[in-house]
């Protein structure tokens, strides 16, 4: 029991220790920028047809079954509302987080924990090379801002998703659909949505790397890292959404 | 740099630029729908009860949104000042005597303030203008007529209870006609006959829509009348003898009716006889008179012939018939 909480402890440690290496790399030159490029045409570029065929899948199913509900009350008038407040409060971020944790949290635990697993990382520091500026920086850098790049698409293929779920069965015009998204959110859900995107590409990135970074040395250890990555990453974002509401409540 | 990473930058510069420019262009959008961005008139008014309305909902004027709620504290005990952006490009149309209203953009929708009236006389309103205003449609009142309908509408439907009650049980017309099998076999006969009728009246149109096209087809006294001018021109001729004839019977009435008049009036013969009861009575004693004078004259006229002088002349006269009477014989 002791050493269990010991342990714990350790780890907290481990994780600030790591926290405030990647910040301290980050602010101090020279800057990566060839590997930083590298690895946003990965992780942004190369998860974009999925995330953004998901992002219109969630709009256009998201749409369907809400219409039941609505219809009930004669209020289908109200769906782009309901939509737009949906998409980009909660889902945009959400599901891009999610499908983000998914592709991106598996590969970079994955690359990391492999190039752990056989030593590069340390042959990286004895050539000279900062493996953390050079491989986790970068990588944290690159989801903090392509998640919430993917979140913007996301939130307006989405809205489209919707509007054609709504087209194929009402005759609503595109600026009347828009016209009525715009009306429902205001600033601040906006801004929202851009805090929440970013908080959940930097968790992503560095719970990622982190776990990959310090996985368990052997051929499993990178099945499990990768593993551990998504689940972790995943689980993470979820415990930030409910922070975030909370707060943003609070905020007004 | 190679051309594979060049490549890669552009890629990764162009998805980031569209992600931007998505971003960008929804907070523009909001910002141009929710005013954040055109040039605003602060408007005040007070109200008594603001029923819910809260900061951001929309300002109407005419139907169109004019600009949002800003502000909305208390004033006094009972005072409560809404402080409203305007946009500043439809505030030429909002004058000064506009009053501010409550109200809702559906029946269960978000609260509004519409801008209501306002006249060509006054100014448009400016920066800082105080408005008026007025009480909107209360939904309490609203309730409150609804709940008198409602009781109208139990009287209502209590009488008509009574009345099919006694619909069912046969009293009065629509009773009887219900119930009555009587009147319903009389109402059959009737309608019966209707049909009847109906068959002849069908006949009837029949026939005159074979007079029609007898009509059209140049047939007929009608057509005649309608088409032959001849005919024409001796109907006229026969109608202007016809007013002559009517004229001179109306001179003959005119004449016969002043006849007819004098003849009630005392001041001719006639008159007098027909209308003066003392002349009748003079009559009648004249009459009288005479009646009296001829009895004495037959008399007088019998002496006469007892007399000598013309005994003579009656002898021969009766031999004179005796002799007629013989040769009749």
């Amino acid at each position: 029991m002791k050493r269990k909480i010991e342990n714990l402890l350790l780890e907290f440690a481990r994780i600030h220790r790591f926290m405030m290496r990647f910040l301290r790399e980050v602010v101090s030159p020279p800057y990566e920028f060839k590997e930083i490029i590298r690895q946003c045409y990965e992780i942004g570029w190369k998860s974009f047809p999925l995330i953004s065929l998901t992002g219109f899948i969630v709009g256009f199913v998201f749409t369907k079954q809400s219409r039941p509900s609505l219809e009930e009350f004669g209020a289908t008038s109200w769906l782009p509302k309901l939509i737009s407040i949906a998409i980009v409060r909660a889902l945009a971020p959400l599901v891009t987080a999610l499908i983000g944790s998914g592709k991106v949290g598996s590969q970079i635990g994955a690359e990391l924990s492999s190039m752990n697993v056989t030593e590069q990382i340390d042959a990286m520091e004895v050539s000279g090379t900062n493996p953390t500026k050079f491989l986790v920086s970068t990588r944290i850098l690159a989801t903090t801002t392509m998640i919430p790049v993917l979140c913007f698409y996301v939130a307006g293929i989405g809205l489209l998703g919707g509007y054609l779920s709504i087209a194929g069965k009402d005759d609503l015009s595109f600026l009347a659909f828009f016209t009525q998204v715009f009306e429902a959110i205001a600033a601040k859900d906006i801004f929202a949505m851009v805090l929440r995107a970013v908080v959940f590409g930097f968790t992503i990135g560095f719970t990622s790397s982190y776990i990959g970074y310090y996985s368990s040395k052997g051929t499993e250890g990178v099945g499990k890292a990768a593993n551990a990555a998504v689940v972790a990453s995943m689980f993470l974002v979820f415990i930030e959404e409910l922070l975030i509401v909370q707060i943003l409540s609070l905020v007004g | 740099m190679g051309t594979s990473e060049r490549k890669r930058t552009l890629t990764v510069g162009l998805f980031v630029l569209v992600g931007l420019i998505i971003l960008v262009a929804g907070i523009l959008v909001l910002g141009t729908q929710q005013n954040k961005f055109s040039k605003n008139l602060v408007i005040t008014t007070f109200f008594k009860d603001v029923k819910g309305l809260k900061v951001g909902n929309n300002v109407w004027f005419s139907g169109v949104k004019v600009g949002i709620i800003k502000e909305i504290t208390f004033q006094s005990i009972d005072d409560v000042k809404v402080v409203m952006h305007i946009e500043e490009k439809s505030s030429e149309f909002i004058r000064e005597d506009v009053n501010a209203k409550l109200g809702s953009d559906g029946l269960i929708g978000n609260a509004i303030v519409s801008l209501v009236g306002g006249t060509d006389r006054v100014p448009p309103i400016k920066d800082g203008d105080v408005i008026k205003s007025v009480n909107g449609t209360d939904t309490e009142a609203m309730f409150a007529t609804l709940q008198a309908n409602n009781e109208n509408l139990v009287e209502i439907t209590k009488n008509f209870a009574i009345l099919s009650k006694q619909m069912v049980e046969g009293k009065g017309t629509v009773g009887a006609l219900l119930t009555d099998s009587t009147i319903a076999e009389s109402l059959k006969g009737s309608v019966g006959s209707l049909n009847k009728v109906m068959s002849d009246a069908n006949k009837a149109t029949a026939n005159l829509a074979a007079l029609m096209t007898k009509l059209n087809g140049n047939q007929g006294l009608i057509h005649d009348l309608t088409t032959d001018t001849e005919v024409f021109a001796s109907l006229r001729q026969s109608a202007a003898q016809l007013q002559g004839v009517t004229q001179t019977a109306t001179a003959l009435m005119s004449n016969l009716n002043e006849t007819s008049k004098r003849l009630n009036d005392k001041d001719n013969a006639v008159g007098v006889l027909l209308n003066d009861p003392a002349t009748a009575v003079e009559i009648k004693a004249i009459l009288n008179n005479l009646n009296a004078s001829t009895a004495k004259l037959d008399e007088n006229m019998k002496a006469l012939q007892s007399n000598f002088l013309f005994r003579g002349y009656f002898k021969k006269q009766l031999k004179e018939q005796e002799k007629a009477l013989k040769a009749v014989n």
